[in-house]
């Protein structure tokens, strides 16, 4: 199988800014706005799912030609909760704190429509290599985003990012932004940011 | 279409669904005892910051509740640490009671868990609002927004008045347990 | 009589001061998607509200039933997905009977609520929260109720903000996104309505 070495790579940087999941696809909203209270949140959060995301369609762009077309949702859906399951686990028996702040979101990165979208758009489609290189990708693309929302609350809404304090007690901390309110306003004018972005750049 | 078969169908579901139900078995068995000695450790830790002057713990069941006796080093009871759990604003809330028996105090509090919004109810675990319990007698709280003017008095955090009510009255469910199993109580 | 009362301020609470869209960021995916016509918003908060209902019985009947009593904790996620998925279809195929009209009126996003994480996330928060059946099913209804309120409040906006004058830049997503921070912002109004 010849590894075309352009595309993979072109794969891999599609996920980061021109198909990025959040901001353009507007998908994985979800866990966007509840997980990015603190930085380090946003970017436990955008770890795991960039693991469950990589390694579901590693799984699933290998067994892709054994799956029977009309059971193919519910069998990605059962691969995906299997590796949630997974990260779940992992993280209460080695990262409890994280696993703590990020609750129920860990489960629901099954429920996640970036990591459905994208075994039916493309890992079911593709060969391995691809894929793996539009998980990590996407995954990438997904994680960037979480952590500048998590860091633009945290540093507004708490002072500090990554929990070091960078204002001092002079600053009254905009309570509003670790709220969901915050998450709202301050996502859509990041999102009307980017589109500014692009489109300047035409 | 052969491949979509209802027979192919099952199988393939029910093929990922054993290969899915054996792995996690494994990562359950594997990670299992990792998670119970971390729950184990930051209960000591709370036994330990609830009951001042703790050296020996001794877990007793009464009525259903386990309850840590704490002893220190001449063998004397301290007295007697409970966790009590409770719903929060986001989810459960598990709290560690230290009471001393003999007078009807608590010594102190500890929260194990919660999920409660970070830098608003997440200040539970803060010293400014454990110190609403520390040294505190038995009985009937209200929680005010002001700086406490009786001793029956708890100040809420800032922005979190719901947390602050629910964090008080898992812990007065607390000493209601307590209370029952030790037979003292008001 | 106690219980129900209760009961009633469960209901109450999770449509308004704990709203699953606007407090608990569950189900943004649809609220996004789904909000542009009150018609459309209001038949996939119907749809939405009916396998909520059914879903939180069926989990907590699982749960109590086969996870809890044989031990089997890990296998929570990959039942309640297979439940959720099985009652969506079962819906689809219900919907599909007894109204072709409405089948067609919600296309593609019939199927899409077994991604919707609000269902998902109900499940979850039952066995964490500790209900009773009856808490459950009750929960499982609030959240629908809330769920479609707050899309077809949106809705409601969004099809007066076609008239309106959106920059260019803010157009779609981003606006919707203000727009839903600021209904947040007065659903915070709710909370401290009732002490529970």
């Amino acid at each position: 199988m010849s590894l075309d070495f352009k595309q993979v790579v072109s794969d891999f940087k599609n996920g980061l800014w021109a198909e990025n999941p959040i901001i353009r696809l507007v998908i994985g909203m979800c866990p966007t706005l509840a997980v990015t209270n603190t930085t380090e949140n946003g970017l436990a959060m955008g770890l795991a799912t960039s693991f469950v995301l990589i390694m579901s369609e590693i799984v699933i762009s290998l067994i892709k030609k054994l799956i029977p077309a009309n059971v193919r949702i519910p069998s990605y859906i059962l691969i995906i909760a299997t590796f949630v399951t997974f990260v779940d686990y992992f993280l209460k028996a080695f990262f409890p704190g994280i696993a703590a702040s990020l609750s129920i979101f860990i489960p629901l990165i099954v429920v996640n429509c970036l990591i459905l979208g994208r075994q039916e758009a493309f890992a079911s489609k593709h060969s391995t290599p691809r894929a793996i290189a539009d998980g990590i990708g996407m995954g990438i693309g997904f994680t960037w985003v979480l952590v500048l929302l998590g860091a633009i609350r945290e540093f507004f809404g708490m002072g500090s990012i990554f929990g070091f304090t960078l204002l001092g007690d002079w600053y009254r901390p905009m309570v509003i932004m670790v709220l969901p309110a915050g998450a709202f306003i301050t996502l859509g004018i990041l999102v009307g940011v980017m589109n500014y972005i692009s489109r300047e750049g035409k | 279409m052969e491949k979509n078969s209802t027979k192919n169908l099952i199988l393939t579901l029910a093929t990922i669904g054993i290969i899915s139900a054996l792995l996690l078995t494994f990562v359950y068995e594997w990670t299992t005892p990792y998670i119970q000695a971390k729950q184990a450790q930051a209960q000591k830790q709370a036994i330990n910051e609830v009951l001042p002057g703790v050296e020996e713990v001794e877990e007793v069941e009464k009525n259903g509740n386990i309850f840590y006796e704490g002893y220190d080093a001449d063998g004397s009871q301290i007295g007697v640490a409970f966790q009590n759990s409770g719903g929060g604003y986001n989810g459960a809330i598990e709290i560690m009671i230290g009471v001393d028996l003999k007078n009807d105090k608590i010594y102190k509090i500890s929260v194990l868990n919660h999920q409660e919004t970070p830098g608003l109810g997440a200040r539970i675990t803060e010293n400014e609002f454990k110190s609403n319990f520390e040294d505190k007698a038995f009985g009937d709280y209200s929680v005010v927004k002001t700086p406490p003017s009786e001793e029956m008095q708890v100040q809420a955090i800032a922005g979190a008045t719901i947390s602050s009510e629910n964090t008080t009255r898992i812990i007065e469910d607390g000493l209601e347990k307590i209370n029952s199993a030790y037979g003292g109580g008001n | 009589m106690e219980e129900f009362t209760q009961i009633l301020l469960l209901f109450i609470s999770t449509v308004l001061i704990n709203n699953f869209i606007l407090v608990r960021f569950l189900g943004i995916c649809p609220f996004l998607g789904v909000s542009k016509q009150v018609e459309t918003a209001f038949s996939m908060g119907l749809a939405t509200t009916f396998v909520m209902t059914l879903t939180a019985a069926a989990t907590w009947l699982i749960n109590t039933f086969i996870l809890e009593a044989f031990n089997l904790p890990f296998l929570q996620y990959v039942s309640f997905i297979i439940v959720i998925a099985s009652l969506v279809q079962f819906v689809e195929m219900f919907i599909k009977k007894t109204s072709p009209v409405l089948y067609k009126a919600l296309g593609i996003f019939l199927p899409l609520i077994t991604t919707n994480c609000a269902i998902m996330g109900l499940a979850l928060l039952i066995p964490l929260n500790g209900y009773s059946f009856i808490a459950s099913v009750v929960f499982g209804f609030g959240a629908g109720v809330g769920f479609t309120l707050a899309i077809v409040l949106m809705a409601g906006l969004r099809e007066k903000l076609e008239f309106g004058d959106v920059p260019e830049v803010l157009k779609g997503v981003p606006v919707t996104l203000i727009i839903a921070g600021i209904m947040a912002m007065a659903f915070m109004g709710f909370s401290g309505l009732i002490s529970m």
